[in-house]
């Protein structure tokens, strides 16, 4: 094994300018950091709403002490700059001069308002700019207000997801965010090699309402499924297509199963090994869809599902081949022993936290690996470093620092 | 014409199947690589081009929309040219039709490999090996090739023969515990799965910045981007929760973790109509309860920030679905929009179709009749490049359609040896008679 601190980063070379803030726009520049790129984070006086996000390390707020934003900031390098004051727009104009790639996530309104749109930012437009905005900047919405939960809702499948008679379900967390955030990186490094190969810079839109829009974890699908057949998709009354399948309790949590029809059905009878499932019958169609037939399945299979543990089946799923796999929690991801030894965590050392866990990475890159080299920036950890590299002389830094454009 | 694609002269040599693969592939396909789709015509591979092969308008009817959901409920002689589901992910893409299970089929992959900067795939683990196509194999063919592997749950370690979709993924990755109704079983969550997609996502990022690599050194490498650990980067809150507390996250419902204090699904006029609506700040509540009149209840001093609100989080939830269930739900939104509320309606796919502002910023794009699907207009990609000509430039690539192109132009076969494959069953435009019979 080469020494992989010894190897280059996949984006080694590329700067980023970071005016992102909260989840999305972060999460994108996370994932171009920790592939390599210098991210240079510009933040407000007072710093990224999300240095306010729970969950805090001990449950105790403070700015460093946010896990969202220790993690979707890793790798970064901070600098505050108050753009509300016409000096520190001077300022960030200045920074672009050194960057390969600018990445925000101002709204349309408040952009231009501080007068940094792409236009006003970089004149000549030689460099790419990816802009992640709610709902673009142009259309009835564009200036709308946008929440995890409101753009589930609009772009996403929400209105299929829970069951028939509730209320439409989100996701957990933030995924919907997150999503954008990954769409915005792909646009990014589109945008990179745009630059790289044709020497073009130019302004890519990521509106997070069409990311959902797009997005195949059903919702393209739906949409293009009314077109073709004036069917919509609606919620559910219950998780079970044929007489098996969904999410079944076990005796210490639950699984998942695929158990339809074929195959499937086949090694899921494989897998529970009870020869009364091996009948022919059971495949016929006419007894998949049989409500008497379920029952009497469901009379087998929950007592064997209750007797055994979530690793028993998954590691009799995976001999059968059957699509079985169990229902993780956060504590089994940190946990479990076979995804820590494939290396799904990481670790930070954070000048006043201390040394603590982190959530790895996602690919595991040959020659040019993912990896932390620090920890989430301190707010305006690096301004004098920053400031010096784009050519700031100290008095300079000292007068900017003197009169609140910088922090 | 300069189209300045970003992914100019890479091609891709693609096994991909699914999502998590596809949609890695359509992402660069998108980026203006010549993405080619390697189809087997003896071999289905499950829920990459439809649901089955034998799909008809009986199990058309029978499935759910987005599966079954054929153009007129009526999938026609080639179900794989017109499921709602898939055809997506094929959009920029080429597709060509080999066995590559045999030898001369075998050498045709080869030869496709020895031309191509990336190969990706996402197959049941262990089939490249068996085809002879291992790492080793592959970059004899092609030094400096990237490869791109996206197994479910990794090539190494126990979990590696444990198959899924995206359900399972979700299920391992965490992400299936989190999703419910509160304080409820995880019952609920049975049709929309994220992990694959959002694994898709990342393989293409580790894609692109190996390409860059490449690129710029002639270096390619070996990428495994499991899906499992992918997805597991879509709660970072609730892992991190655990790892630095030892907190294990439950299901909160439609509530924010983000500590939006009321956030939730609410019910409006008429059938199956729903808003959310979420105060993302003291400031938004105090807008919302002006918008309701100020009733006493609304403005008591206790709930003037978020905490004091937490704590009547029922309470208000309840008096709020109350104050919508009167209202029309798309005045609802754009007049609580106006009043300074994040508000939003919860969007069916017939709702989306006819919504305004997508319609308005170019959201999709009109693409012309096919012998299997009526003219239609599909979601163009969500990135929007003022420059590069980032849309849907090919249409979806339907099986085979590219047979003549990739066996004359790219790989220079002459009309006697086309011929001698087409006899043998290797190129075509349709599934093996046995196969679709059901043998």
């Amino acid at each position: 094994m080469p020494n992989a601190n010894a190897l280059p980063g996949a984006l080694d070379g590329l700067t980023v300018l970071d005016l992102t803030a909260h989840i999305a726009g972060p999460y994108a520049t996370k994932v171009l950091a920790d592939l390599g790129a210098k991210v240079i984070k510009v933040e407000r006086p007072g710093g990224d709403p999300a240095r306010s996000l729970g969950p805090f390390l001990n449950d105790e707020p403070g700015p460093d002490r946010s896990a969202t934003f220790q993690f979707l900031n890793t790798n970064k390098q901070s600098i505050v700059i108050d753009l509300e004051n016409p000096a520190g727009r001077d300022v960030l104009r200045q920074l672009m001069r050194g960057a390969g790639l600018v990445v925000s996530s101002f709204s349309p309104a408040v952009a231009e308002r501080l007068g940094v749109t792409p236009p006003e930012l970089d004149r000549e437009g030689n460099l790419p700019f990816v802009w992640l905005t709610s709902f673009g900047r142009t259309g009835p919405y564009r200036d709308y207000r946008l929440s995890e939960t409101t753009l589930f809702a609009m772009g996403g499948e929400m209105f299929s997801h829970g069951l028939a008679d509730r209320e439409p379900l989100k996701y957990g967390g933030t995924a919907a965010l997150m999503q954008c955030g990954a769409m915005a990186a792909i646009a990014a490094l589109g945008a990179v090699h745009a630059k790289e190969l044709h020497g073009i810079g130019q302004v890519v839109d990521v509106p997070l309402f069409d990311v959902q829009i797009n997005s195949v974890d059903r919702r393209s699908s739906a949409i293009l499924a009314y077109r073709f057949s004036g069917r919509v998709q609606v919620r559910a009354t219950g998780s079970t297509i044929g007489v098996a399948g969904g999410i079944y309790p076990v005796a210490d949590g639950f699984v998942e199963a695929t158990a339809s029809f074929g195959d499937y059905w086949q090694r899921f009878v494989e897998m529970i090994g009870d020869d009364r499932l091996r009948e022919p019958r059971w495949l016929q169609p006419a007894t998949q869809a049989d409500p008497a037939a379920k029952e009497e399945a469901d009379g087998i299979i929950y007592p064997w599902m209750l007797s055994h543990t979530r690793q028993e089946i998954w590691a009799r799923a995976r001999h059968a081949r059957a699509m079985v796999a169990p229902l993780f929690t956060a504590r089994d991801l940190f946990e479990d022993p076979v995804l820590r030894e494939r290396g799904l965590w990481a670790e930070i050392e954070h000048a006043t936290l201390g040394r603590l866990p982190m959530l790895g990475r996602p690919y595991v890159l040959e020659k040019t690996p993912w990896r932390i080299r620090q920890a989430a920036p301190m707010l305006g950890e690096h301004t004098d470093a920053i400031l010096a590299g784009a050519g700031f002389e100290a008095p300079a830094i000292a007068a900017l620092r003197g009169h609140g454009v910088v922090q | 014409m300069n189209d300045y694609l970003p992914l100019k002269g890479v091609r891709i040599c693609d096994f991909s199947a699914v999502w998590a693969g596809q949609t890695a592939t359509m992402y660069l396909a998108d980026m203006g690589a010549e993405c080619i789709k390697v189809e087997n015509p003896f071999v289905w591979n499950p829920m990459t081009r439809a649901a089955s092969p034998r799909m008809d308008a009986f199990m058309s009817a029978m499935l759910p929309p987005w599966a079954g959901g054929h153009p007129n409920s009526d999938p026609g002689p080639r179900p794989w040219n017109n499921s709602p589901a898939f055809i997506h992910v094929m959009r920029n893409k080429k597709s060509f039709t080999v066995d590559s299970r045999r030898p001369e089929g075998l050498a045709v992959v080869k030869a496709l490999i020895r031309t191509s900067d990336l190969l990706a795939e996402n197959l049941a683990i262990g089939t490249l090996e068996k085809l002879g196509l291992d790492d080793d194999a592959i970059r004899a063919e092609r030094p400096g090739i990237i490869i791109l592997h996206m197994p479910a749950f990794g090539k190494q370690g126990e979990y590696t023969l444990g198959r899924g979709y995206g359900a399972h993924i979700d299920s391992v990755a965490g992400s299936t515990i989190l999703r419910g109704y509160r304080e409820d079983a995880p019952y609920s969550n049975v049709q929309v799965f994220a992990g694959d997609f959002f694994a898709g996502m990342h393989g293409a990022i580790a894609a692109l910045a190996a390409l860059r690599h490449q690129r710029r050194t002639g270096e390619g490498q070996v990428i495994e981007a499991a899906q499992v650990e992918c997805s597991a980067q879509m709660f970072p809150q609730a892992a991190m929760d655990y790892a630095w507390n030892g907190r294990v996250a439950g299901t909160i419902g439609n509530r924010s973790i983000e500590g939006f204090v009321p956030n939730g699904v609410f019910p409006t006029m008429g059938d199956d109509r729903w808003i959310t609506i979420s105060c993302r700040s003291d400031e938004e509540w105090a807008s919302l309860a002006r918008f309701m009149g100020s009733p006493a209840w609304a403005v008591a001093p206790g709930l003037q920030t978020a905490a004091g609100r937490a704590t009547m989080e029922e309470m208000i939830e309840e008096r709020l679905a109350e104050f919508t269930a009167t209202k029309d739900r798309d005045e609802l939104f754009h007049v609580l929009q106006h009043a300074g509320v994040t508000a939003g309606p919860v969007l069916s796919a017939r709702d989306a179709v006819e919504d305004a502002h997508l319609d308005a910023s170019g959201a999709w794009k009109d693409l012309p009749a096919t012998a299997d699907y009526p003219a239609t207009r599909f979601a163009v990609p969500p990135y929007h490049f003022s420059k590069s000509n980032i849309t849907i430039r090919t249409e979806p690539a339907l099986f085979g359609q590219h047979n003549d192109y990739v066996y004359r132009e790219v790989l220079g076969l002459n009309d006697e040896e086309i011929e001698s494959l087409r006899a043998a069953g290797h190129i075509t435009d349709t599934y093996d008679a046995q196969l679709l019979a059901g043998g």
